[in-house]
């Protein structure tokens, strides 16, 4: 009866909407790394806990302020709040009775209540006992009254910072990475203090005539010489004993530069994951942007005009040389291979990109990128670039949308340059958007004043524009001639006057920059007034 | 269109591609480079090609600059060889026209005062276009057919010639788009010197013997209208 009545429950909470809203806010207050509920709360905690430890202190000397022990009670209070909510946050009972339920259903056998409740119960003892939680309970429990002897303990709660501060928090994970060359550093300080401290004894006890009472004023000696503070409360008398201090000062200063190569080198280490780790924040911050694979002089070229037109971008490079350029250029860039799922995950493939560009000067980087992303993202936009024509059919089986040939649209370039000097000086300044001329698409919206309308009666000479042509797939225009097919649309070269334009055709301009905008600006605005 | 002779210097994919686009029936194309390898795989493909350090003033006469050369090409992937070759060749020969690519943007103005008459940069090129693929896809889409003439459309320059039926017209009046199915995209104008007038109705040009039109149309029509053009009076 007990039985299913928990299972019952069990249910109960997985199909109500109510506890997975609070619990998805309880894990956003409290672990979700990303969320910014949580850099909140852990602001309000560390000023809690330094007000509670400033309390302590300052009451040791002085009477006790009045309502002080309101507010000890209160941050007690919270902390246990606290403390039992990440207790109930660290697995889901509910889950594990639900799944060992069903197993015992799938497999016709007897459920059993004891099996998964161990499992429970082991899962919150885990908790109990992790590093944190520990903390955590050293913080609450010296207020409880029968163990007001230990308030002195209440300054552990500092040790909370370490769960709200990031930058503490990295401390002790460099610490602990260099846990092999701390440990054999601590090895060998143990048995050099040993040694010295026998000897030091040996040479200087007081029956020899020297200041060194016991072992434990041995002992001191050492580390106090051996550290080089050195503070001559007890110095060695004997030639022996100074034989012993010589040493120990020389192998206390080999072992100090030891001690700080290590943990520099471990910061340094870090200090690169650290900044990538930045950098991920912030594209999470992004949205609608770009992954650049490849920072070379195409991917350069290609920032410089998202810059221009303030399109959010991330790169991605593995090397070292155009990190570093992307950085000075202050981009947002990661240093790694865009081949491998996780960058490319990392770098927001599934979160807000909008197209992928492989801009690498290597057609096999270019294919691998394309493949990784297409397998990540189906949806996304991949524009890659190919130097060899024959890679052209692998970029396009793997899944680019668009490919770009460098090497093919400089070649006729150069080559119209031979035939038509004149007309490729035209092609030049159209594709470089020179003296401000360049073609440029516009909608017929719905409802404007341009739909229905025979291209004559629009005037695009004294709107000091070129009609190039019209992009459509509306039936009513297949007759025309002059058709070319683009994509799955037609595109209308040069129409003629009786030509009747439909709303979502898309006309194709030649001009300047203010009179295209100028004349996209009326036809928007005319397709707003209402009729 | 007269014959014209051609030297490629650097044999790569860049240059590879170049030779394709170029029309090899109607130029003579020589390539040079230094690598025997490269020059192996070019006289492969059928391929002129001579062997030779390019740094040597002499080895560039042997090839035919300042004598019958017209064209040259700097197609080498150093900008600094490019540049060199571009000093050497313009010393020697006054008219040639010198195409060079360029890697470094700063080299291009640097190639430019060396006597290179046109500068390409492929990757500025290549990055203005994928960033068009972003923005407006169907821009480069016409692009791809209109101006880089992938399809029937072509881009073409046509000079008007001297006593045509076109002379004392104003550009205006040629009404090319309902005529001829072309569309007139730019002119230069004579009168106005050597630069590129865009034709959006900024100015009427009034046509003379030497002017040049680019229209943008199926190479048919501009064949047609180019006979029409040429027809003496």
């Amino acid at each position: 009866m007990l039985t299913r009545l928990i299972i019952h429950f069990a249910y109960l909470l997985k199909t109500s909407s109510r506890y997975q809203i609070t619990k998805k806010f309880a894990f956003n207050l409290l672990e979700n790394p990303g969320s910014r509920l949580k850099r909140h709360f852990d602001l309000f905690m560390i000023l809690l806990v330094m007000l509670s430890v400033f309390l302590l202190i300052y009451e040791i000397n002085n009477p006790p302020i009045p309502y002080s022990e309101w507010f000890e009670n209160i941050v007690v209070v919270v902390f246990i709040i606290e403390y039992i909510s990440r207790g109930w946050l660290y697995s889901d009972s509910h889950k594990i009775l639900i799944e060992h339920y069903e197993r015992a259903q799938y497999l016709g056998i007897k459920f059993q209540l004891r099996k998964p409740l161990t499992t429970i119960f082991s899962s919150k003892l885990r908790y109990i006992f992790s590093p944190y939680a520990i903390i955590d309970l050293m913080a609450i429990l010296p207020s409880y009254w029968p163990l007001r002897i230990l308030r002195i303990f209440l300054v552990f709660r500092l040790f909370k910072l370490v769960r709200y501060s990031h930058s503490v928090k990295l401390f002790t994970e460099v610490l602990a990475n260099k846990r092999f060359e701390l440990f054999t550093l601590a090895m060998f300080i143990g048995f050099w203090l040993f040694i010295s401290s026998t000897a030091i004894y040996m040479f200087e006890n007081e029956p020899v005539g020297g200041q060194v009472r016991h072992l434990f004023d041995a002992l001191y000696w050492s580390v106090v010489t051996m550290s080089t503070v050195g503070y001559g409360d007890i110095t060695p008398q004997t030639p022996g004993g100074r034989i012993v201090a010589l040493t120990l000062i020389i192998i206390g200063v080999g072992v100090l530069s030891f001690f700080t190569s290590i943990i520099v080198t471990a910061f340094t280490e870090k200090m690169e994951e650290l900044r990538e780790n930045r950098t991920f924040s912030e594209v999470e911050n992004l949205d609608n942007f770009i992954i650049i694979c490849g920072y070379g002089r195409v991917g350069q070229e290609v920032a410089k005009h998202m810059d221009k037109d303030k399109q959010a971008y991330v790169i991605i490079d593995s090397s070292e040389e155009n990190f570093l350029l992307a950085r000075r250029n202050n981009c947002l860039a990661i240093k790694n291979d865009a081949s491998k799922n996780e960058v490319l995950l990392n770098a927001g493939i599934n979160k807000g990109a909008k197209a992928v560009l492989c801009t690498t000067g290597n057609d096999v980087t270019n294919v691998y990128v394309t493949l990784t992303s297409r397998h990540l993202n189906p949806e996304i936009k991949i524009i890659s670039r190919a130097n060899r024509q024959e890679n052209i059919k692998k970029l396009k089986q793997v899944g680019a949308d668009f490919i770009v040939q460098p090497f093919e649209i400089s070649g006729l370039l150069a080559a119209e340059y031979v035939g038509q000097p004149v007309a490729s000086q035209a092609i030049f300044g159209i594709i470089n958007e020179e003296k401000n001329i360049l073609m440029e698409t516009i909608l017929v919206p719905e409802n404007s004043d341009i739909e229905n309308v025979k291209i004559k009666d629009i005037n695009f000479e004294k709107r000091r524009l070129i009609l190039i042509g019209i992009i459509s797939n509306k039936k009513i225009h297949c007759k025309r001639n002059n058709r070319y097919k683009v994509k799955n649309r037609q595109f209308y070269f040069n129409p003629g006057e009786e030509f009747l334009l439909q709303a979502k055709d898309i006309l194709v301009l030649l001009g300047r920059k203010y009179s295209i905008d100028y004349f996209k600006d009326q036809i928007e605005r005319s397709s707003l007034v209402i009729k | 269109m007269r014959v014209k002779n051609i030297a490629v210097f650097g044999y790569n994919p860049m240059s590879f591609e170049l030779i394709k686009c170029l029309d090899l029936e109607q130029h003579e194309v020589v390539i040079v480079d230094q690598g025997h390898e490269n020059l192996i795989t070019a006289a492969d493909l059928g391929f002129t090609v001579i062997e030779t350090d390019y740094r040597n003033d002499d080895n560039l006469e042997e090839v035919g600059i300042g004598r019958h050369i017209d064209v040259l090409f700097c197609f080498f992937e150093e900008d600094s060889n490019n540049l060199f070759l571009t000093i050497s060749a313009r010393a020697m020969d006054k008219k040639l026209e010198i195409i060079s690519i360029v890697d470094d943007p700063e080299s291009a103005d640097k190639l430019l005062v060396a006597g290179a008459n046109k500068i390409i940069d492929p990757y500025q090129i290549c990055g203005r276009k994928i960033y068009q693929l972003i923005k407006n896809p169907d821009i480069a889409d016409v692009l791809d057919h209109t101006i880089f003439g992938r399809h029937d459309l072509n881009t073409a320059e046509i000079e008007i010639p001297p006593d045509s039926p076109l002379e004392n017209t104003n550009a205006s009046q040629l009404q090319l788009n309902s005529r001829y199915n072309l569309i007139l995209i730019a002119i230069v104008d004579k009168e106005l010197g050597k630069e590129l007038h865009f034709t959006i109705g900024e100015q009427d040009h009034k046509l003379d013997a030497g002017d040049i039109l680019i229209v943008l149309g199926p190479s048919r029509q501009i064949r047609a209208f180019k006979k029409e053009v040429e027809l003496q009076t």
